[in-house]
């Protein structure tokens, strides 16, 4: 089942690839069809997705076995809403692709091409694996930035490469190491993530591998002061690429550090807290503070990316059962928000050209429908309670305040600080009178827009209102998380920061 | 006293090739036929060629399996039979075939000197061929002036071009000079133990201890030193740009690739076979000679505006980077590393020998602006063929980096790999330029006729990159078998 999710799309970029370039009216709804077929697996995977600790469907197949790789997948609640997020945002951002015209088939099939990847880097479990489908993603995404961007596409592409290739040098040199050690440990080598926990390794040299790791996924989350590759990534990239680029790539940074620096190296993630946590709250902060002064409008979304991750990396590292859970829906409300803001500037963009703030006003009069789209999706991204980012950082804070009190109060101001930029720029642009000549004439959203930014309304709306849908299924993975932690290290999570805390004994994991 | 048995098969591929050189010659004296016709010479003689060499594999695995080393040992001890012999051999037969392929319009250009240039490209190949069989230094050093020396002449065959001569000229005073300093080192390290052959230099420093080791180890740096040259390892790389460059685009693909798996052989097999007792002298420098390379390398080539330039600077590079191979001690990721990079290098200068012609006019990277436009395929073919140069996964390059990479961490070499690691970012920064002229500039030349020769080299070259890449298993078992005796 794994193993075709990561199948269907390659083999769906090689059936587009065989259309002839003269049917160009079909290439598009046959990319958005052949996107649907790997939602439909992620929504069964979903629904029949127990909610126990552990990796599911595991699929393991020998693939070069005298170095120990293996073609191991699976999903457990950490990666499940990363694959469901993945399968979800694909065919939209197809569908908001209209406005490609040149070279749609290439798109197309380096969009299908990203998707496999990105299946493939959240179920791996083996960090050969995990490697290659983690570097293989750049290339896709390299390609549809450089192609299909902006004006400085050239310039933002290549930024955009070689700062992730060069975070993933050293985690490809990490793996190796640690390959090594497990090969002079227990005399065989294996590249699995199972196995590669097993090593026994003194607190120096964990300290270096965590660091080595941290580097790669915080270039990727991007953690401040390694984000600056984002706005340019952003600004250029088109709208399909920003969708996938904030909704799904940067989630690698944030999955990446859960997934393999606290199971791998416990000791000295429990040493990084702090600094980690202080990096975290500089970007929220910073992220935000930059937010408000933006004079774009695809800028400033890319710059909350860089706050509102900020609050998933604090989550990670504050190692409390609250802080988890709400890193991991964080990653999936920040790809819904943020995916549908970056769909709905897109969408602004073809219709009127530009993206300067300045050069809007009075939308709301002109177009109702898509102001409250707007509004909504804001709304999301604050946090307003009923609505899921509020479940995700109410969390994580929360989770915070266990064990570092002054980064999460701190944090929370962010929360404030993102209803200043957001708001204000849709002041600047939806309010007032619309004074000029060539925004009154915007037409509001079609049928078909509406439909792309409907299932994202409606999935925000339920992760608001019922976050327990999800966060059933999470809490088990991120709980044995978190006891793997506690009992490589003997830290403790202070009180009340598990849930063994909160509920009656024995209540919670069963 | 009996006359030694002789076996035939250990050089039967060797003798085939002379052979086809010397019926190319002569059949061009006596009929003068259409060039396609020696073409189909050529053709039968490397594939018969191909053929022995896989018989030999078959049968040295036999004589392995029951323990008969002693059959491996062919003319009292000159050549060895071993798996490492056969497969650095069959590898230069396949790139010879490619190179062979690509070069077609080259040597049909040619005209009636098209016979020279194809009986030089078989000596070539049997010269390297017999230096990756040697035992004897001697004999190695002979096969290797050998296909030096064809290779001298082939780079100024472009007799139009001052460039050519200049390539040649330049190619021949440095490459003799280094070949003096690799003679030089085996003197040396005669003069030290009385042992000329690698077996012999192996068994010779188990049995004894040298207390004084001066004379062996200047031995041993003088060959690095030479064999160096001929794989372009900075810093004795500063050849190779200009040989590259002024050399006839058809066949320089086939040149590089060829010299670099037979200087790579040899320089494993004897480091890794005749002196693995003084490890902890020679590596360090084999190390040094790495780092230099890999940072040299990547820097120049970030900033050639040429692509035949760009390619020999990577070259620098790709050579540091299996330096690094040779480090960790292992012959099977050298082998796999080099291979994978020899085919590469040739579906690379393919591609340029279309675009640019395949004499020795220049080849700006200004002439491939929009080449997904103009050829689609040309570019599709280089772009995966770069990327499998730089290395990333689901390409072959990515398991032979990881093989050489694991190989030296494995053997204490954790800081090298570091560096290895992040100037292979580097690399990624020249390579995805090229794609970025390919891809994201536009051009509104016209298209760009392949003709079929280069289409089956580059479906050859593109086909081996992400096979190996996905299923590594089909080359790494091979090399891994491939051990030296």
């Amino acid at each position: 089942m794994l193993t075709a999710l990561v199948l269907v799309p390659v083999v769906g970029a090689l059936v587009v690839a065989l259309v002839p370039n003269n049917r160009k009216e079909v290439h598009l709804p046959l990319g958005i069809a052949l996107a649907a077929m790997p939602l439909a697996m992620a929504g069964y995977l979903f629904w029949v997705f127990a909610p126990e600790p552990g990796f599911q469907f595991a699929v393991d197949v020998p693939w070069y076995e005298p170095w120990g790789l293996s073609w191991s997948l699976g999903i457990d609640g950490i990666s499940m809403p990363m694959v469901v997020l993945t399968a979800v945002l694909v065919p939209i951002a197809l569908g908001a692709s209209g406005s490609i015209s040149v070279r749609t088939k290439e798109f197309i099939v380096y969009t299908l091409l990203l998707e496999a990847g990105m299946f493939g880097a959240f179920m791996a479990r083996d960090l050969f694996l995990f490697f290659v489908f983690f570097e293989v993603i750049l290339v896709p995404m390299y390609f549809i930035i450089g192609i299909w961007g902006g004006e400085r596409r050239i310039y933002a592409s290549m930024k955009f490469f070689i700062y992730t290739a060069f975070g993933s040098a050293l985690l490809l040199a990490a793996i190796i190491g640690l390959a090594a050690m497990h090969t002079s440990e227990f005399g065989t080598t294996s590249f699995a993530l199972a196995d590669l926990t097993n090593v026994s390794m003194s607190g120096g040299t964990e300290k270096w591998f965590f660091a080595a790791f941290a580097l790669a996924f915080a270039i990727k989350v991007p953690l401040f002061p390694l984000h600056t590759w984002l706005p340019d990534a952003h600004v250029e990239a088109p709208t399909a690429g920003s969708i996938l680029l904030a909704g799904v790539l940067l989630k690698l940074g944030t999955y990446g550090l859960m997934r393999f620096n606290l199971s791998l190296f416990p000791q000295a993630s429990v040493d990084a807290v702090e600094v980690l946590g202080i990096l975290a709250v500089i970007g929220i902060i910073y992220g935000a503070v930059v937010a408000i002064v933006q004079p774009d409008l695809k800028k400033l979304v890319a710059y909350t990316s860089v706050s509102h991750l900020g609050f998933i990396v604090l989550g990670t590292f504050a190692l409390t059962s609250g802080s988890l859970q709400g890193a991991v829906i964080q990653n999936v409300n920040h790809g819904l928000t943020t995916g549908a803001l970056f769909l709905l500037v897109g969408l602004l963009y073809d219709r009127r050209h530009t993206k300067k703030i300045s050069d809007f006003g009075g939308l709301q009069k002109v177009t109702p429908i898509f102001a409250g789209f707007f509004l909504f999706m804001i709304f999301a991204s604050i946090g307003l309670p009923g609505l899921n980012g509020f479940v995700g950082e109410f969390l994580i804070l929360i989770g915070s305040y266990a064990t570092v009190p002054v980064l999460a109060i701190v944090a929370a101001f962010g929360v404030l600080l993102a209803a200043v930029y957001f708001l204000w720029a849709y002041e600047r642009v939806f309010t007032g009178e619309p004074d000029r000549e060539e925004n009154r004439a915007i037409k509001d959203l079609s049928i078909k827009e509406i439909g792309l930014l409907a299932p994202l309304a409606i999935l925000v709306l339920i992760l608001g209102l019922y976050p327990n849908v999800l966060l059933d299924k999470i809490a088990p993975s991120t709980e044995a998380t978190l006891d793997h932690v506690e009992a490589a290290t003997g830290y403790v999570t202070p009180a009340p920061g598990r849930l063994s805390d909160v509920f009656v004994v024995g209540e919670a994991g069963e | 006293m009996t006359t030694p048995e002789i076996s035939w098969l250990a050089i039967a591929p060797e003798l085939v090739l002379a052979l086809g050189a010397a019926v190319v010659l002569l059949v061009e004296v006596q009929w003068k036929p259409a060039i396609r016709v020696l073409g189909w010479v050529v053709a039968v003689t490397l594939f018969v060629a191909l053929g022995l060499t896989v018989w030999q594999w078959v049968s040295a695995s036999d004589s392995l399996a029951s323990g008969d080393v002693s059959a491996l040992r062919a003319f009292s001890d000159m050549i060895l039979m071993d798996g490492f012999a056969i497969f650095g051999r069959a590898a230069l037969l396949v790139v010879t075939i490619l190179g062979v392929a690509a070069g077609w319009q080259f040597f049909r250009g040619l005209g009636r000197r098209g016979a020279e240039a194809l009986a030089l490209v078989l000596l070539a190949a049997a010269g390297f061929s017999i230096m990756v069989a040697s035992n004897n230094l001697i004999m190695l050093f002979l096969g290797l002036e050998v296909g030096s020396i064809s290779f001298y002449v082939l780079a100024g065959f472009s007799r139009e071009s001052s460039k050519s001569d200049e390539a040649a000229i330049k190619y021949f005073l440095m490459g003799s000079f280094a070949s003096a300093i690799f003679v030089y080192g085996v003197a040396l390290a005669y003069a030290g133990t009385r042992q000329l052959t690698i077996l012999g230099l192996g068994e010779y420093f188990d049995d004894f201890v040298v207390s004084s080791p001066a004379v062996i180890l200047i031995g041993i740096g003088l060959m690095v030193v030479g064999l160096g040259f001929k794989v372009s390892a900075a810093p004795f790389h500063s050849w190779a740009p200009d040989v590259y460059q002024g050399a006839p685009s058809g066949v320089v693909g086939f040149m590089a690739a060829v010299a670099k798996i037979a200087g790579f052989a040899a320089l494993a097999r004897i480091l890794i076979t005749a002196f693995p007792s003084f490890d902890n002298s020679f590596l360090p420098v084999i190390a040094g000679i790495a780092i230099i390379s890999m940072l040299l390398g990547s820097t120049l080539a970030l900033v050639q505006g040429d692509i035949r330039r760009m390619l020999a600077y990577s070259g620098v590079a790709h050579a540091g980077f299996i330096m690094t191979g040779v480090v960790g001690g292992s012959t099977s990721g050298v082998l796999f590393y080099v291979v994978v990079y020899a085919v590469q290098l040739v579906g690379a200068f393919a591609v340029v020998a279309v675009v640019s012609g395949p004499s020795s006019s220049g080849s700006e990277l200004s002439s491939y602006r929009g080449l997904s436009r103009r050829s689609p395929l040309l570019s599709g073919s280089l772009t995966v063929l770069l990327l499998g140069m730089a290395g990333l996964p689901v390409t072959a390059g990515f398991v032979a980096k990881f093989a050489v990479f694991s190989d030296a961490w494995a053997n204490g070499y954790q800081w090298l790999v570091v560096i290895a690691v992040l100037t292979s970012v580097m690399a990624l920064a020249f390579y995805v330029r090229i794609i970025v002229i390919m891809y994201m500039e536009d051009d509104d030349s016209e298209k760009i006729a392949v003709p079929n020769t280069v289409k089956w080299v580059l479906g050859a070259a593109v086909a081996a990159t992400i096979i190996w890449g996905v299923l590594p298993a089909s080359l790494l078992d091979l090399a891994a078998d491939a051990f030296p005796l």
